[in-house]
């Protein structure tokens, strides 16, 4: 929720799926502007606590982490076009590797730790990726995307089976619980209003990378390969190697959420690598929008927030509820929150210019 | 080996209805280009329904009927509300399916609760064929049957009907075809919902075997998916084989090893993925 507006300036440069729709009137590059609702959201999220039940900043971390679910997610289908169903493999690798790594390698450095989680995660997705983009092809038109969201459905379900079968490390189906809190070193002792700032603080440092990559020449290479990959290819650019890297990096950025949820819930169960985690990224995606740098913060807020009412009121209903925001964001709002935001902070900037 | 046969013949019913299940899934998207995930969902709300037609009339046949007419009703609203406004937008309805599929799981639980059922065979069907001392379950040799005629009858109207050449014309075409004239939209609807029709008779033909609750549309969506995209899209003999490959696969490795039987069926998926992509019999997507 911090970097929410950071994104303005570049983002009239980015055409997805829905580029019409957003206004690409040049905006006002100032840089207070821009600058001003990233500090005013970072320094309400940084004060909150002190405001709010506990409870209510334990769903802000919650929020918080899936907004970088989300993100990480958003760098392959939002900027790449490559649109992974099965994203929660990577999220449930770094949490997994939270939990073996802390409860039976023995290994209590929570830095140490997030290294060895995204180098795991990084290469489980490096070994995936190769069937996964063999069956993406190449060339937007030529495309038969329909191949590759099989194929990455099963690819979180493969992973989900592993951690059922593999008993003595993962514990096989009831998962493993009882992940301790972050051991930080130097005598400073972890509690769970302490743990808020440390995802405050991973889930900065990672936005800014990930803005830093979507808006490099990297970043604009993959988005040129959403919109035309044959032209792409026809400039020189190696679009595999492209696609292929991106959905490391992603993958990567998904396993530090899952770190940082393993560590939040203290538990890991199969299912956090099984279809139903890959369907919370894919809706925190498609609400937040696809073509929107902070969209999938925002629907995690919402995502986030509907689950705890629903927890507390409809706890029975809670499937019935996930699946209608599904058809409620495709039928009613298919650009999904982000561009509605951006469009109201557009107006309001304009008018404070006037 | 006198057990291997018997397993043989579990296998070969599993592998059937695996194939009514996939036959329609691969149906609806290889003819409409939807990806309709809603078909594990609909497998099981299927299943209920015969069931509770078996329970308050006691007739299997009758429940068949109702089973796959009350899907095909529910295919045309799901078609006719949602689907018809994401032609072309393959994301979107994956999106829009899973949700709908999240909903129709739950609903299920709300209506019928989460307690597994298991429907009774029919009384004419129960009991097993003794031969040369081996007992082969008569109901899993009625499950063949009609895989095999809903296999022999898919063929037909794919090679050899108006309707088929119609189907086949669209897939390499569908611009073309349309502009020929030829109604596509409403050949393509009829077959979505036949598809739909075909995962309602697999759901009441597989509850006295697979059982039926809330939650188990995932695992079969997952294994419709495996089977389509091993056996390759757009022909029936595809579906047929990737079907009894998976189905086989399935059955033997859970009698003989049953440990490591959870993976074969995505061990097989991901060596056709890295070998064959348009899987073993399908048309040559990329």
């Amino acid at each position: 929720m911090a970097k929410v507006p950071e994104e303005l300036p570049g983002d009239e440069a980015y055409t997805g799926d829905v580029p019409r729709a957003v206004p690409t009137k040049p905006m006002t590059r100032s840089s207070l502007a821009v600058g001003l609702p990233v500090v005013v959201v970072a320094v309400i999220i940084l004060v909150l606590p002190l405001f709010i039940p506990s409870f209510v900043s334990s769903l802000v971390t919650k929020m918080m982490i899936y907004g970088l679910f989300g993100m990480s997610l958003n760098i392959i289908w939002g900027y790449a076009g490559i649109p992974s169903f099965g994203h929660a493999a990577f999220f449930g690798a770094g949490g997994y590797a939270a939990a073996i790594l802390t409860l039976k390698v023995g290994i209590s450095s929570f830095w140490l730790n997030l290294l060895l989680a995204i180098i795991a995660t990084a290469i489980i997705a490096a070994i995936l990726g190769v069937p996964a983009f063999r069956v993406f092809g190449v060339g937007a038109g030529a495309v038969n995307p329909i191949y590759f969201l099989l194929a990455t459905i099963a690819f979180g379900e493969l992973l989900s089976r592993v951690a059922i079968a593999v008993r003595p490390v993962t514990g096989g189906s009831t998962g493993l619980s009882g992940i301790p809190a972050p051991h930080l070193g130097l005598g400073f002792k972890m509690t769970s209003g302490r743990y808020y700032y440390l995802v405050f603080f991973i889930t900065i440092v990672c936005l800014f990378i990930i803005y830093r990559v979507v808006n490099s020449r990297y970043g604009y290479a993959l988005r040129g390969i959403h919109d035309n990959e044959r032209r792409m290819q026809a400039l020189g650019y190696n679009t595999w190697l492209y696609k292929y890297t991106s959905w490391i990096i992603a993958a990567a950025f998904a396993g530090v959420a899952g770190f940082m949820f393993a560590h939040f819930g203290g538990t890991m169960v199969p299912n956090n690598l099984a279809m139903i985690t890959s369907d919370i990224a894919f809706l925190l995606v498609i609400m937040g929008s696809t073509t929107v740098f902070f969209g999938p913060l925002v629907a995690s807020v919402v995502i986030v927030g509907v689950d705890y009412l629903s927890s507390v009121y409809l706890p029975e209903r809670w499937p019935l509820i996930f699946g209608a925001m599904f058809v409620v964001t495709i039928m009613v709002i298919p650009q999904g929150l982000g561009v509605f935001i951006l469009k109201l902070w557009r107006k309001v900037v304009r008018g404070a210019a006037a | 080996m006198s057990t291997a046969l018997v397993t043989g013949l579990n296998g070969l019913s599993y592998a059937f209805i695996l194939f009514l299940l996939a036959a329609g899934f691969s149906l609806t998207f290889g003819v409409m280009g939807v990806l309709n995930l809603t078909h594990g969902a609909l497998f099981v709300f299927g299943a209920y329904v015969g069931l509770q037609v078996i329970d308050s009339f006691s007739a299997f046949w009758l429940a068949i009927i109702a089973a796959a007419v009350s899907l095909a009703v529910i295919g045309f609203l799901l078609y006719y509300l949602f689907l018809r406004h994401l032609y072309n937008k393959v994301p979107e309805q994956a999106v829009l399916t899973i949700g709908l599929g999240y909903m129709a799981a739950n609903v299920i639980l709300w209506i019928w609760g989460p307690r597994a059922q298991i429907a009774q065979t029919p009384h004419i069907l129960t009991g097993a064929l003794k031969v040369g001392g081996l007992g082969f379950p008569i109901y899993r040799i009625f499950i063949c049957g009609v895989g095999l005629l809903v296999l022999g009858l898919l063929w037909w109207i794919q090679d050899r009907t108006r309707w088929g050449a119609i189907i086949r014309a669209g897939m390499d075409n569908k611009e073309m075809t349309v502009s020929l004239g030829i109604n596509y939209g409403f050949v393509s609807t009829a077959v979505f919902l036949l598809g739909i029709a075909l995962a309602g008779v697999a759901g009441i033909l597989g509850a006295p075997i697979l059982g039926a609750y809330p939650t188990m549309g995932d695992n079969l969506l997952l294994l419709t998916l495996i089977v389509v995209v091993v056996g390759g899209t757009g022909y029936i003999q595809g579906t047929m084989l990737g079907a009894f490959v998976i189905g086989m696969l399935d059955t033997f490795g859970k009698a003989y090893v049953p440990k490591t039987a959870l993976f074969f069926a995505y061990v097989v998926f991901l060596i056709i993925l890295l070998v064959r992509p348009s899987g073993l019999i399908g048309r040559k997507v990329f």
